[in-house]
């Protein structure tokens, strides 16, 4: 029971601090003043240092008020009286502790209190360390955040902490966090470096670890050594799960525009036995309506140029669906006995498609508008950043996938697709216009890879060239899926963007291809007819 | 699937016969009595090849039923080994260093290219190095029954992993600026007049080779065999016909004119680059044969004569209209030319009139 007594000797002071501090705004500054005119060299160190606290702790007008005095310090502007500071401004007399003018009568007899290089350092510290905090421009606070990391004489690390958290650029806020952690870990006391290296191990992260380790290599203290090795184990693992879940993440928003893609081949070729190898086109056409209706907006409505991505949704389905439609109309219902010959009109379709849109809109990336929700995410674990586009693509083709699965086993039109896809006479004979459900599903099928491209507008470059870099990966997942099958086209399209991220870190993205498109040749020879085929005998 | 195809042994000769006369002018008229500029008889010369390979594809899509939409690879096989021949030889005989090396700081050939700078032994190579590629990937695709479509659909996932191959640079094939500046073919300067018109010559005279070949061979009773294996393969393999060897031969076959084809192309072009790997090349070969119309070789050699000698036509002065033109001949063919320009006999028999007003206009 011996801390009782210490903790009666305590109580009371803090208790003091406390009232004082709310009681008299204006008697702590004098005698936080007094010292630098009359201490010693080392009181005045302390004064200076005190006035610095004192200015971070109490923030707006008390770090105003310090960095002004720490200022007139600094450039020997200071003066000292009897009894009180003042600071000279050219050609009037402010008193320090209040900053309210006075007269040169009023103040008596002034002198300049001793200043030398070591002080004019501790001055110049707490002046960065006051810009850093109050300064209203990001590029000034920048500035002080390179002396204060120069010169550390009234810097500490809880005065840090505090500023670390006020601060509002997220940059800055990382850098100033940095700092206060290295100063933690430089601590003199062995038991202060162990809680500052729990403390940097509670965020797991690239900076972190790399700062734990450069500290750590120096560390004789083995306590403290041993406790860094294993924090340093641990933010490796955190990091190494958050690269795994990141890659993940990108894997499956690579594969929702696989799948809207795949999902409309797949219903058409079920249905019709076509391969419509200007989908990847319907795609492009998804995407230039969703920049028409951005560009619509910006021209008509600018207040609600932030939800043009909501507002392409129906925009860039009806497009893509109604030059499907257009096709199938024109040319596709003409051919359906000749499935090679599909190949041929749906090709010269997209080359049509692709020229078309050069000549109109020209071959350079279009821009676009990233609206607060799509920009920014959500640190999850480690580095792993859940991003808010890829989140948006990735909630798109959820939402179709419901929709479409509900269209399908929920409806009458689902009925008859799912009727004509089995058998076409018999359907026809039981008195399903086959003509219309054929033209309906090709719009449905075109209108969904219209969706693919809406939501890869905010990830991927978007130019008259852009179908054919999700063409052969859309038609892999068909392939590898088999026809007409939702299940299979979901888990082909999470497959191939699973296998297309994995490789990609580490064998480069041709390879990553390569792999692909090797893995599926090999999977045909093995199922000729993809993954989900219906049973059968050839 | 089983529209009856008209046989055309009056095309036929007469289409041999042209290519014949072509083989014969040029030299004489070229050579001899310079009425052809060399830049004409190039041009002649690399329609020629792009015939051949026409000729390739219609045997195995026309005939066969297989679609490839990878034909392009073989082509390219075959211009890939040609080049590194020419380069290969400039170096060891006149000590040219090819630009790709100098770009790459390397001073020595990969290994692979020992011995490419002898004739004979680049040619065994453009032969058997195709011919075995379409062997193996034939077998275990034919052996799976890998058909329609999805044949179709991998030859192309091929045709683009060897362009994404071939894109790179450090891969010993010239990367994305592939090959370029032969100065020689068979110790002969590449660019002289006689050399070019010498070219276009034996690439016509291939032309008329294969073309001949592939006539008497689809006649045969190998021929019919692969016309059944095309109208119902099902069937075939009821009767207890084994189905793979005749498709594996005549896929490989192609295969090698394809590449044969390349090998003569490639030295009158005077570059390869991977972009001869893309997939709309290899559609756009498929589009000859349709135009032409399948299943008749005379119609592959017109369809490729046409659209090439268009292309070069239009490149001169409206390069940006070429797929539009392209793309507006796909689309009339498949609606309404389902066997492509042959079919417009029978639509002129159907139609005296029309026939009246063109022979009128010709006429007149």
């Amino acid at each position: 029971m011996n801390f009782l007594p210490r903790f009666r000797l305590i109580l009371p002071v803090m208790l003091a601090a406390l009232l004082g501090a709310q009681a008299a705004p204006a008697a702590p500054r004098d005698d936080l003043l007094a010292p630098v005119c009359t201490g010693a060299f080392g009181d005045q160190m302390a004064a200076l240092q005190s006035i610095a606290r004192y200015g971070v702790e109490g923030g707006g007008d008390a770090a105003a008020w310090a960095l002004r005095v720490v200022e007139a310090f600094d450039g020997r502007a200071l003066r000292c009286g009897a009894d009180a500071a003042f600071i000279e401004t050219g050609d009037a007399l402010l008193s320090a502790a209040t900053l309210e003018p006075v007269s040169a009568a009023e103040a008596g007899e002034l002198s300049s209190p001793s200043v030398n290089l070591r002080l004019r350092a501790v001055s110049a510290s707490a002046a960065g360390l006051l810009t850093l905090m109050t300064a209203p421009d990001p590029a000034a606070r920048e500035a002080a955040l390179k002396v204060v990391s120069k010169r550390r004489e009234a810097v500490t690390a809880d005065l840090l902490e505090r500023i670390a958290a006020a601060e509002a650029d997220p940059g800055l806020k990382q850098a100033v966090s940095e700092l206060h952690a290295s100063m933690l870990l430089n601590d003199p006391d062995p038991q202060n470096r162990i809680q500052a290296i729990r403390a940097i191990g509670q965020t797991a992260s690239q900076r972190n670890l790399s700062l734990l380790t450069q500290a750590m290599s120096a560390e004789k203290d083995p306590q403290v050594a041993a406790e860094a090795q294993s924090v340093i184990a641990g933010i490796e693992r955190t990091l190494a799960a958050g690269k795994l879940m990141s890659v993940l993440y990108s894997g499956m928003s690579y594969a929702s525009i696989l799948f809207l893609a795949a999902l409309g081949l797949a219903v058409i070729f079920g249905l019709m036995g076509v391969i419509n190898l200007a989908q990847g086109e319907l795609i492009m056409i998804g995407a230039y309506s969703t920049w028409l209706v951005q560009e619509g907006l910006r021209a008509a409505a600018p207040g609600l140029l932030d939800y043009y991505l909501i507002l392409a949704i129906p925009v860039s389905f009806a497009a893509s669906a109604a030059v499907g439609i257009a096709m199938e109309a024109l040319i596709i219902r003409r051919l359906y006995t000749r499935p090679l010959m599909t190949l041929l009109a749906t090709w010269a379709i997209s080359l049509l498609l692709i020229n078309t849109v050069r000549v109109v809109f020209g071959s350079q990336n279009l821009e676009f508008h990233q609206p607060g929700y799509v920009s920014g995410g959500v640190q999850v674990l480690g580095d792993f950043i859940m991003t808010m586009n890829r989140l948006f693509a990735i909630g798109i083709a959820v939402v179709a996938f419901v929709a479409v699965l509900w269209l399908l086993r929920r409806t009458m039109f689902g009925l008859n697709i799912r009727a004509v896809t089995q058998n076409r006479e018999m359907a026809g004979a039981a008195g399903i216009d086959t003509r219309r459900i054929d033209w309906m599903t090709f719009g449905l099928g075109s209108g969904l890879a219209g969706l693919a491209g809406l939501a890869l507008s905010p990830l991927y470059n978007v130019n008259p060239n852009m179908g054919a870099n999700f063409i052969v990966d859309s038609f892999m997942v068909v392939v590898l899926g088999g026809v007409g099958s939702l299940l299979g086209a979901v888990l082909a399209a999470l497959g191939i963007g699973q296998i297309n991220v994995v490789i990609e870190p580490v064998y480069g993205a041709v390879a990553a291809k390569v792999l692909v498109l090797l893995l599926i040749i090999g999977f045909i020879q093995w199922r000729p007819e993809g993954l989900f085929a219906p049973k059968g005998r050839r | 699937m089983s529209d009856a195809r008209v046989h055309h042994p009056g095309l036929f000769r007469a289409t041999a016969g042209a290519i014949a006369v072509i083989a014969v002018a040029l030299p004489i008229l070229g050579g001899v009595m310079g009425g052809i500029s060399p830049y004409f008889a190039n041009i002649i010369g690399q329609i020629a090849t792009f015939a051949l390979l026409a000729v390739a594809l219609d045997l195995i899509w026309g005939y066969a039923g297989i679609l490839s939409l990878g034909h392009g690879l073989f082509f390219a096989m075959g211009g890939y080994l040609i080049a590194m021949h020419l380069l290969k030889a400039g170096f060891e005989f006149s000590g040219i260093t090819p630009d790709f090396m100098i770009f790459m700081g390397w001073s020595e050939f990969p290994g692979f290219w020992a011995g490419l700078e002898h004739f004979p032994y680049a040619l065994a190579l453009i032969v058997l190095l195709p011919g075995a590629l379409a062997l193996v990937y034939g077998f275990v695709s034919f052996r799976s029954r890998v058909s329609g479509v999805y044949f179709a659909i991998i030859t192309q996932a091929l045709t683009y992993i060897a362009m994404l191959l071939m894109f790179r640079n450090d891969t010993g094939f010239g990367g994305n600026n592939g090959m370029t500046g032969f100065a020689e073919v068979l110790g002969q300067p590449i660019g002289a007049p006689s050399v070019v018109i010498g070219l276009a010559t034996v690439s016509v005279l291939l032309l008329l080779a294969g073309f001949l070949f592939a006539g008497w061979l689809t006649g045969t009773s190998f021929g019919r065999l692969l016309i059944a294996i095309r109208d119902d393969e099902a069937r075939l393999r009821f009767l207890g016909y084994e189905t793979l060897w005749p498709k594996l031969a005549i896929w490989s076959l192609s295969a090698v004119l394809a590449a044969l084809a390349g090998a003569l192309y490639v030295p009158q072009v005077g570059i390869i680059n991977p972009r001869l790997l893309s997939p709309d090349l290899s559609i756009e070969i498929a589009v000859w044969v349709a135009l032409g119309g399948r299943g008749a070789l005379s119609g592959a050699v017109i369809g490729a004569v046409i659209i090439s000698a268009l292309k070069f036509w239009l490149s001169g002065f409206a390069p940006d209209l070429w797929p539009f033109i392209l793309a507006g001949v796909v689309l009339v063919v498949v609606v309404v030319l389902p066997n492509g320009l042959l079919d417009l006999r029978g639509l002129l028999r159907q139609h005296p009139a029309l026939g009246n007003i063109l022979s009128e206009k010709r006429n007149g």
